[in-house]
């Protein structure tokens, strides 16, 4: 007989209802949809070996839904059996071409398998289709560009502006990915904007003023960097006493005294 | 009492225009509120309300109305300061069943009274003033707050119901702001089994419908929620029916995605994270947005809510499930660091709540009592106390420490599932129906208390607890010690700059850097004319035959 006790305090509702779902097929054993349901809630709760068997053997007893595509597609992918996964998202696609979520999954096969232009190709689609695009896509859009091109930071800050432009211009983690681009591109000029953004933007800007200053430390522009630094210092001596003793902040000075001792160094 | 009237919508096959909505004022238009003629109805067609009014997003200028109407029509809101004359209307003439008009320009922390309507009049109201919207404070304001805390409540029964029940006697009975409630915070799993529209119908718009006519509502994303809502789309019933600000319209920073997101109401400053769908990896997304957003907050309390509890041994277990380890583990060391206070969670049922602590990520066996000055983890000589002011005292949360915070697991607010409900963090462990109120007022020392209450579905408070800032300097604007430093003096009626310069030393050279590090101005002289300079912080950079140094000033 089966036993309800022993998992529920894992997970709780859902080992109660991955019971619950066994006790019906055992009652219903010829019932495709209820190990694809069973299977749904398999993946759930991360048992993705069973979670396949239970879709493989739907699919073995007739069910045909583009949705099971999907959920092998989806367990592969997650077990990192990217030919398989590959090979049944291809399926699904086959029934609905137009499913931006299976374009998306796709493409991301596809980047596992290092099959980058056509990765790109497939995120292309869905970035440019999609109806409410978060900032993790285009984030992985950016990723992708990279792959396949390691050098291509034109198109990465391309579609970082097309990011804002959808988004909302001030999109934090678009702004600090735009910032990386311009660095590694040695886009010195356009780095420094970007810094500036940051410190008229917030509120706070004691951080990105030292940030600031590491960056023209590292670009050999030491004068600048003091700068910077002299103004992280005021911005933090102009911080409430409550803010002044948090970690973080007590850290950001330790960072501003050894940064300048090693520029003044450097002048002696 | 609440009236949605049905009326009868003339013609909706006549030509509408798709503008976008439109504000104007309007003469008193309360009086029209009630009926509509009935005219031709073989050619008519009712419209009712089917869903709200509900309000969303508020800030301190601005309010979100949205309603469901059964049949497609416009929008029209009309809204004032007196129920009596609700002089202003802000419309939209798309027609739909899914109705949301954004009110703005409004003044912070005041009543309006509203209803709501097509083109052919009102389609709901309250005759006797309970639908309302308090706009809110300006950022910064320290005042009374009381938020509702509304964890795993959507079960849509009568667990459900008695919770609810109970937090409106509590809120009717309450000795100081007496049925005020500023703000719902619903912690995900609002409707259960998927939440799926209908069932968010029967959880929370059937359940809640009075208290969302005037009270805001936020919510982060539970599982069951995820089960129809797709965070890498943004769509489902949660997206569909929640509005919140993705572009920092409320306060912080902005995310560019309702799945997180932050808000400021009065001195506190909200941070809603999806511990369900979106990555939790440090470094990722969310995480960076978390952390560029804590870090520019300049609140005097900070609230953190999402669904996955940082510590439970309820009906799930943060020891063995990976949300709960990921959030522990990667997000708690960054915002402890940047000042957290509270910590609200939902997804196992029952109610759990933390001693006062700072530093524990590890498992539960691996809690350490003892204080952090003594390698252990809970905060002040009480923090391993129960936090109330009746017995071991409140928390303290001095200005010289920024260390200390209070978790909640409060899931209980439509069913309980028991568990072991034994994790060593936490103070009290209870097994028990309800949901929890936030309250934030004036300690009477210049500073604050932050008082949560758990109230029962019997009515019984059965765990209560304080944060005391009372030694904190709330609220000060910047001090101004950027004016003036001791080798230069700032004259701000005369738009001078003195340099007092060493006797011994000539001076060669001034020059004034700006806020980006931007040289703006140079100088020769020790007494300098800065009127022309725009205000803001300056660098100055002293040189003189001796020497190198610099100054800052800011220029108001």
């Amino acid at each position: 007989m089966l036993s309800l006790s022993m998992p529920l305090l894992a997970h709780g509702d859902l080992s109660m209802r991955i019971a619950e779902k066994t006790i019906a097929i055992s009652e219903d054993p010829d019932n495709s949809e209820l190990y694809y349901e069973r299977g749904l809630l398999y993946q759930q709760h991360m048992e993705y070996d069973n979670a396949l068997e239970d879709y493989l053997k739907s699919q073995s007893m007739g069910n045909s839904n583009k949705a099971l595509y999907y959920q092998i597609a989806e367990v592969h992918f997650l077990t990192k059996a990217y030919q398989e996964a590959l090979q049944s998202i291809n399926s699904y696609l086959e029934l609905d071409s137009m499913d931006l979520s299976a374009k998306k999954l796709q493409a991301q096969i596809h980047f596992n398998l290092k099959s980058y232009k056509k990765s790109l190709e497939g995120y292309r689609t869905v970035i440019l289709n999609m109806k409410d695009i978060r900032p993790e896509d285009v984030l992985e859009y950016c990723n992708i560009i990279l792959a396949e091109n390691n050098k291509n930071y034109k198109a990465a800050l391309k579609a970082i502006e097309y990011g804002l432009d959808q988004l909302g211009p001030h999109t934090i983690s678009l702004q600090l990915k735009k910032l990386d681009y311009l660095k590694d591109a040695g886009l010195t000029e356009k780095a420094l904007e970007q810094y500036n953004y940051f410190i008229l933007e917030y509120s706070r800007n004691e951080f990105w003023y030292f940030k600031k200053a590491k960056y023209l430390v590292e670009i050999h522009k030491p004068h600048e960097a003091f700068i910077s630094l002299k103004m992280a210092t005021v911005a933090v001596e102009q911080l409430d006493t409550k803010f002044k003793n948090m970690g973080p902040v007590i850290e950001l000075k330790e960072q501003i005294k050894s940064l300048e001792s090693s520029l003044n160094n450097q002048k002696s | 009492m609440i009236k949605k009237s049905t009326f009868l919508l003339v013609a909706l096959s006549s030509v509408f225009s798709f503008s976008q909505t439109s504000h104007v004022d309007l003469p008193n238009v309360s009086d029209v509120a009630v009926t509509m003629p009935v005219s031709h109805p073989q050619h008519s067609t009712s419209v009712t309300v089917v869903r709200g009014p509900y309000l969303q997003s508020g800030t301190p200028t601005s309010v979100v109305v949205k309603w469901r109407t059964d049949i497609a029509t416009e929008s029209v809101v009309h809204y004032g300061k007196s129920l009596k004359s609700l002089s202003k209307k802000a419309s939209s003439n798309n027609v739909t069943t899914e109705h949301e008009v954004a009110l703005s320009g409004l003044s912070p922390n005041t009543k309006y009274y509203f209803n709501i309507g097509n083109k052919a009049g009102v389609l709901s109201e309250s005759v006797s003033g309970e639908m309302y919207i308090i706009t809110a404070p300006k950022a910064g304001t320290k005042q009374f707050v009381r938020a509702w805390i509304l964890g795993d409540a959507g079960t849509a029964n009568n667990n459900q119901r008695n919770v609810r029940d109970a937090y409106y006697d509590y809120v009717d009975a309450a000795p100081k702001n007496s049925g005020k409630t500023d703000m719902m915070l619903f912690l995900g799993d609002n409707a259960y089994g998927s939440g799926t529209d209908e069932q968010y119908q029967n959880a929370l718009f059937d359940i809640y419908d009075d208290m969302l006519k005037k009270s805001v509502a936020w919510s982060c994303l539970g599982n069951h929620d995820g089960k129809s809502a797709d965070s890498a789309t943004q769509s489902g019933p949660y997206y569909d029916i929640f509005t919140f600000p993705t572009a920092a319209q409320a306060g912080g920073i902005a995310s560019g995605t309702e799945a997180y997101y932050s808000f400021d109401y009065a001195n506190i400053h909200f941070i809603i994270l999806d511990s369900h769908h979106t990555s939790r990896e440090v470094g990722g997304a969310m995480y960076n947005w978390t952390k560029a957003d804590i870090q520019n907050t300049k609140q005097d309390w900070i609230v953190t809510l999402f669904h996955h509890p940082v510590y439970t041994k309820g009906s799930h277990d943060s020891d063995t499930e990976d949300r709960l380890i990921e959030m522990r583990q990667n997000f708690m060391p960054m915002m402890e660091a940047n000042g957290v206070d509270l910590i609200l969670n939902g997804h196992s049922h029952s109610y759990e709540r933390s001693y006062f602590l700072n530093g524990h990520y590890g498992f539960a066996n691996t809690f350490n009592p003892d204080d952090i000055s003594k390698g252990g983890h809970t905060v002040g000589s009480n923090g391993y106390g129960d936090g109330k002011v009746d017995s071991n005292g409140a928390y303290q949360k001095a200005n010289t420490a920024a260390e200390g915070a209070v978790y909640i697991t409060t899931g209980s607010a439509g069913k309980i599932s028991g568990g072991d409900l034994n994790h060593q963090a936490m103070s009290v462990s209870l097994n028990q129906l309800g949901s929890c109120v936030m309250e934030v007022e004036d300690d009477g020392r210049g500073g604050q208390n932050l008082t949560v209450k758990f109230i029962r579905d019997n009515d019984g408070i059965d765990d209560y607890f304080t944060i005391n800032k009372s030694a904190w300097v709330l609220n000060t604007d910047r001090n101004a010690s950027g004016q003036k430093s001791a080798g230069l003096l700032y004259d701000a009626d005369k738009d001078l700059v003195r340099l007092d310069v060493d006797k011994n030393d000539k001076l060669k050279k001034v020059k004034f850097y700006n806020n980006i590090g931007k040289l703006v101005k140079k100088s020769r002289r020790k007494t300098i004319n800065v009127g022309k300079l725009p205000k803001g912080l300056y660098v100055i950079e002293v040189i003189t035959n001796q020497k190198a140094y610099t100054e800052s000033i800011t220029i108001e």
